[in-house]
């Protein structure tokens, strides 16, 4: 009996209890990835004059968001003080504990990339700090040497960011498949899943937020472009699902047929990939349409996207249940 | 003239009339909008307060015990009128943040008097159960004797308001 | 017979959810395409400057009331297994009444608001706030007029058509029906032409 007990405990952990924080820390920590990446691939493309959005003025949102999504993930934790339990052990086995790892790098890299464009992206800030620093002359001084430093070496930041970048947005999901526990969770494209859609609600934070017209429409492709890859991704991952043994169909029977079919098809389909695109090709052909709408679509369903699949892989499980 | 940019209202509404009569064939009900709307102010309650819900026989008629308001097909049909209204908005290039109103009222204004006009709706719509859509086109259709009487009040009840609220609109 | 097809076919809950997400979409399309997502167009039908309430409606209303009696002639569709509200009469005439006062002030109805809000009209936004609050407020004081809600229950379980309660086929009320449709379209043809030429008027003038 006890024997039992402790491996089903192994296999089959009481994940029902995930609330509404984990996916907003996936979403957010998916946006911030998707931010990174975008901010990174302007720079190595050297694109930063055309879209100036994107280049000097987005890498200030990096560290905020993602502030914020380790404070929502932090509420969900229960032993909040073993958190740095994270860091004393490097298995690389567990996607918890490199993910933990890819943050701390992500975190100082996107500091340097927002000293690397503030004088350009927000240079009242700057005078602000400055002013504020003024009363220190050393600390000001290393403050303007950090500005130059990254300013200068800007590329070689962004190429460093970029591979972390792209691992942080793969995590996200990586984290959720590695639960083999989970059917639902457990397939490869979950990461790639994840990542796409990271990056396509940074497209849309760059559409929403971009006040250029013609930076506006350069990411609106781009998120064209993302929203089919994600679209390609997700059938896949259902194809793939169902045709694997009879507890992947089981988890798949959830969106086909089963209790979230309404859920996913309606709001991750209808109003998170289709109806965006659909208003994003509208617009490219040029039919007066608020770039706003399609973009907030993109960022809201983005998150319904998590929401539902954190949902459906705890529902889904090797047990009958 | 502005209103010549919609499309003819006769194939308009035989449009409506087709997909009515879809809904009664493939599910056998009409569609609603105000029964969708009553369920989303249950199911915030029922966050507030499930005791609360539980004790009012109206509202635990949507969400007492662990009845979840939100899963109803109600709930889909407006989301799915969202998406259509978006859909034929977007195509005729209709999508454009504006307030509609009269010449000789600010927006302000008009604002206030839409969240009243909603109140009273929302009221009328619960005690007559249903709305536009449900009583006045749906069992308009299906030749029901009440919903034919309950649509007749609220086109007496407009007209007889029109003039008193003339200058919101003309 | 072969319809309502979801009760003949035994259609899953999550499939009829589904496709009500469908006929939404329909739905909401087509009143969008009349035209009334916008409050303007439907206020006006109350000052006889605008008919397109009136004409989407009616046009809906014999379309659905043709094709419902047709399936039922061939014996296609079962009118009997179709859900029709339950009407009680005196509560039925207050609100209806309230609703008209409301639309005028208002401006929109619920499901049109919810077009004029998916197209951004910020004064839908703000009828739906409206209606929500009036809705809390029905269901907060519902249970001290509960007498009256349940009063006038019509027939014996709530509906009964109006050929029932006549005693006419229903061939002869839905031809009386087309008959003041189509006298009202024309009517409102010529109302319409009789604003339209008076704001010519003015204009030149």
């Amino acid at each position: 009996m006890n024997e039992i007990a402790v491996i089903t405990n192994k296999v089959n952990p009481s994940l029902h209890i995930w609330g509404w924080e984990v996916p907003v820390y996936l979403f957010l920590g998916g946006l911030t990835a998707g931010i990174l990446i975008i901010v990174s691939l302007m720079f190595l493309g050297k694109k930063e004059k055309e879209y100036s959005f994107a280049s000097y003025k987005m890498a200030l949102y990096a560290p905020i968001i993602m502030t914020i999504g380790m404070g929502a993930l932090f509420l969900d934790l229960k032993h909040k003080l073993f958190v740095w339990r994270f860091y004393t052990t490097f298995n690389l086995a567990s996607p918890m504990s490199w993910g933990s790892w890819v943050l701390l790098i992500i975190y100082p890299f996107s500091v340097l990339l927002i000293f690397a464009t503030i004088r350009k992206g927000y240079p009242k800030y700057n005078e602000w700090i400055e002013q504020l620093l003024s009363k220190i002359n050393f600390v000001l001084k290393i403050y303007k040497w950090l500005l130059e430093f990254s300013e200068r070496n800007v590329r070689t930041i962004a190429a460093i960011t970029m591979p972390f970048a792209i691992l942080l947005g793969i995590y996200t999901g990586v984290l959720l498949s590695a639960f083999s526990a989970r059917p639902f969770w457990n397939s490869p494209l979950m990461g790639p899943i994840f990542l796409v859609s990271g990056l396509s609600t940074a497209a849309a934070m760059v559409i929403l937020l971009a006040k250029d017209h013609k930076e506006k429409e350069f990411f609106t492709k781009i998120d064209l472009g993302l929203i089919f890859t994600e679209i390609t991704f997700l059938v896949l991952f259902i194809i793939g699902l169902t045709t694997s043994s009879i507890q992947y169909q089981k988890a798949a029977d959830l969106i086909l047929g089963g209790k979230l079919t309404p859920v996913f098809w309606v709001f991750v389909f209808g109003f998170a990939l289709i109806i965006p695109a659909f208003l994003e090709i509208l617009e490219l052909k040029g039919k007066k349409i608020p770039s706003a709408y399609a973009a907030l679509l993109v960022l809201i369903g983005g998150l319904i996207l998590r929401f539902i699949i954190v949902d459906a892989g705890q529902t889904s499980g090797w047990l009958p249940y | 003239m502005k209103k010549n940019i919609y499309s003819n209202p006769y194939l308009a509404g035989v449009g409506l009339g087709i997909v009515m009569l879809l809904a009664f064939t493939i599910i056998g009900t009409g569609l609603g909008a105000s029964g969708a709307m009553m369920r989303t102010v249950v199911a915030v309650e029922k966050v507030v307060s499930q005791e609360h819900v539980d004790n009012n026989f109206y509202l635990a008629k949507y969400g007492g015990g662990d009845k979840n308001p939100l899963d109803f097909w109600l709930i889909f049909a407006i989301l799915g009128t969202f998406a259509g209204g978006l859909i034929s908005g977007a195509l005729s290039g209709r999508l454009k943040k504006e307030t509609n109103k009269g010449p000789r009222i600010s927006i302000k204004k008009r604002w206030v008097f839409a969240f009243i006009g909603g109140a009273l709706f929302g009221i009328g719509t619960k005690l007559a159960r249903g709305c536009t859509s449900s009583v006045a086109l749906c069992g308009g259709a299906t030749l029901d004797l009440g919903s034919w009487i309950i649509m007749l009040c609220i086109f007496a009840g407009a007209y007889m308001t029109a003039y008193f609220v003339r200058k919101l609109w003309i | 017979m072969f319809a309502p097809i979801s009760i003949m076919t035994d259609m899953s809950k999550e499939m009829v959810l589904l496709i009500y997400f469908f006929i939404g979409i329909g739905f909401g399309f087509f009143l969008e395409r009349g035209g009334l997502g916008n409050s303007k167009v439907m206020a006006l039908q109350f000052y006889f400057r605008n008919m397109t309430v009136f004409k989407v409606m009616f046009t809906a209303i014999i379309t659905g009331m043709t094709g419902l009696i047709l399936l039922n002639a061939v014996g296609w569709l079962d009118l009997g297994s179709i859900y029709m509200n339950k009407s009680f009469l005196w509560p039925g005439i207050v609100g209806g009444l309230v609703m008209g006062v409301g639309f005028a002030v208002g401006g929109y109805c619920p499901g049109t608001s919810i077009v004029g809000l998916s197209t951004l009209k910020m004064d839908a936004l703000f009828y739906i706030l409206g209606s929500l609050f009036g809705m809390f407020i029905f269901g907060e004081t519902v249970p001290y007029f509960e007498k009256f809600f349940k009063s006038g229950l019509m027939a014996d379980n709530g509906t009964i058509t109006i050929q029932k309660y006549f005693g006419m086929s229903s061939g002869l009320v839905a031809f009386i029906v087309i008959i003041i449709a189509l006298l009202g379209f024309w009517g409102s043809e010529k109302v319409e032409k009789y604003f339209r030429d008076k704001e010519t008027k003015n204009e030149i003038v």
